[in-house]
């Protein structure tokens, strides 16, 4: 018996809206379509009325797990537009509150992953060792989301030494949960039947329909905007790009257990490390200088990209914000097709969606 | 360290622009669109040769090769999303189902730019509508 299934907008199930049409064949789905725009709030258009500083406040508001990504992509290119060179200690600043932000991203994720698979246990666990990342952020940052780190021209807020020694510590303490989630991740019998061979992209689709991030990455893509074209202070830094081959669900857990360290080994050099001096040029509203640039920023999904276009005024002329989830929610269908119904909610959260982010 | 590099083209350049792009490996950053100081309409396929973002514009023109067949959705959607948002229009394209828009938009109002009401009148209106 074929069926048309339809799941969402507004569901249960789903954390954010969206609405994807499963058509099935028995228990199998034959082909799959998604539609998006249910959390559409006009951002690119409120940022044509605001200046710099009000659009950093804005943009942060995209979304409430990658906000950080947003306001230092955002940065990064008004800072090009007007060619301002950053204060290293800044640069710094910012890059720990990005990886810190992937850290607890990636906590997020997998838990949520294994709460999919029915693994509560394994859930709360990996929740349980995420505060600890969301306590350093607080410490850092004053907020758990919606960071307000970054700011045209720097950081906002400076890493003092007794903070720089307690986040080394939290570093060495994350150490051993990570160990033990990335070993449970591998040998646990329930999360690998329930996801090795599940919502598989190869290589070629995964390149074909341009993927990105930790989901290109568990498809065998070795790309990440951080290594391949540096920017900030990630020039700095010594760290490996996992990249797994197998592209099915398991793949997905791997790689972002495994950036996890990443994540960790730059925070560390970064801190051990740390330039002395100013972390920002001071808060003197400036005018967005004529021209238009492209900044690419690796946020925890993926690539994350920001058009600016200034027009020698106070406020954007125009910005255009693509989000990792809106190259990586065109591959859900192609991964769908061939799987079970039951397997479709693991599917679509396997790439780490934020419609949120796609919508903006 | 990352760069941006502008480079126009004539809309005839578009598709045989990425094929060349895609036998070389390289990743399509994105489609952007924008009505331009000058009022004239400016697309740019913008591609990563790393570092560099390569950015090529073509303005003036609301039509377009729809450049699909070689980048599947990693060029349908942001097509899609231009003919929504712009009306632009991308010769091959599928624009039977919508993308961002309501399911009756499509139906009832056609393809083509939402009127948004700009901030400022829209505070206007509403201080009006406060105190009258």
């Amino acid at each position: 018996m074929s069926y048309i299934i339809p799941i969402g907008p507004y569901h249960p199930a789903l954390e954010e809206p969206v609405h994807a049409r499963l058509y099935t064949e028995g228990e199998v789905i034959r082909d799959a379509e998604v539609f998006v725009g249910y959390n559409h709030r006009g951002i690119e258009k409120l940022a044509t009325e605001r200046n710099a500083i009000q659009t950093l406040v804005l943009v942060e508001r995209v979304c409430g797990i990658c906000s950080h990504s947003h306001a230092f992509t955002y940065a990064l290119c008004v800072e090009e537009l007007n060619g301002v060179e950053v204060p290293k200690r800044g640069e710094y600043i910012r890059v720990i509150t990005a990886e810190l932000e992937r850290l607890h991203s990636h906590f997020l994720w997998l838990g949520i992953a294994c709460h999919i698979i029915g693994h509560d246990s394994m859930f709360m666990h990996i929740w349980d060792e995420r505060e600890l990342v969301m306590d350093i952020l607080e410490e850092l940052t004053g907020n758990r989301v919606n960071y307000a780190m970054c700011t045209v021209g720097g950081a906002r807020r400076d890493v003092s030494d007794d903070l720089r020694r307690r986040i080394l510590e939290a570093c060495d303490k994350l150490k051993a949960p990570l160990d033990r989630i990335t070993e449970i991740a591998l040998t646990d019998k329930t999360i690998a039947m329930r996801t090795k061979n599940v919502g598989v992209l190869t290589r070629e689709d995964a390149l074909k329909l341009g993927a990105v991030g930790p989901h290109a990455r568990a498809s065998g893509v070795d790309i990440d905007v951080r290594r391949d074209a540096p920017y900030s202070a990630y020039g700095d830094f010594e760290f490996d790009v996992p990249v797994v081959e197998s592209g099915d669900v398991f793949a997905r857990v791997v790689v972002r257990a495994l950036e996890c360290y990443e994540s960790i080994k730059i925070i560390r050099q970064a801190l051990e490390n740390l330039p002395e001096g100013p972390i920002n040029l001071g808060a003197k509203l400036t005018k967005i200088k004529a021209g238009q640039t492209v900044k690419r920023h690796e946020a925890p999904r993926g690539q994350l990209s920001y058009m600016l276009v200034g027009d020698n005024s106070f406020n954007n002329y125009r910005i255009s914000i693509h989000v990792p989830s809106y190259k990586n929610t065109p591959t859900v269908p192609h991964m769908l097709r061939g799987n079970t119904v039951a397997d479709a909610g693991l599917i679509i959260a396997s790439i780490d969606p934020c419609f949120s982010c796609l919508d903006r | 360290m990352q760069e941006y590099k502008r480079i126009d083209i004539s809309r005839d350049d578009v598709l045989p622009l990425a094929e060349r792009m895609k036998k070389e490996g390289r990743f399509l950053v994105m489609i952007h669109g924008m009505i331009n100081k000058e009022g004239q309409p400016d697309v740019s396929w913008d591609y990563a040769v790393d570092p560099v973002v390569e950015s090529y514009h073509v303005v003036g023109e609301t039509s377009f090769p729809s450049i699909g067949a070689v980048y599947a959705e990693a060029a349908t959607w942001p097509e899609r999303e231009l003919n929504e948002l712009f009306g632009f229009s991308f010769e091959g394209l599928d624009t039977s189902k919508r993308l961002f828009l309501p399911e009756d938009m499509l139906e009832t109002q056609g393809r083509g730019q939402i009127m948004v009401t700009p901030l400022k009148e829209l505070v206007e209106k509403n201080v009006g509508e406060v105190n009258p």
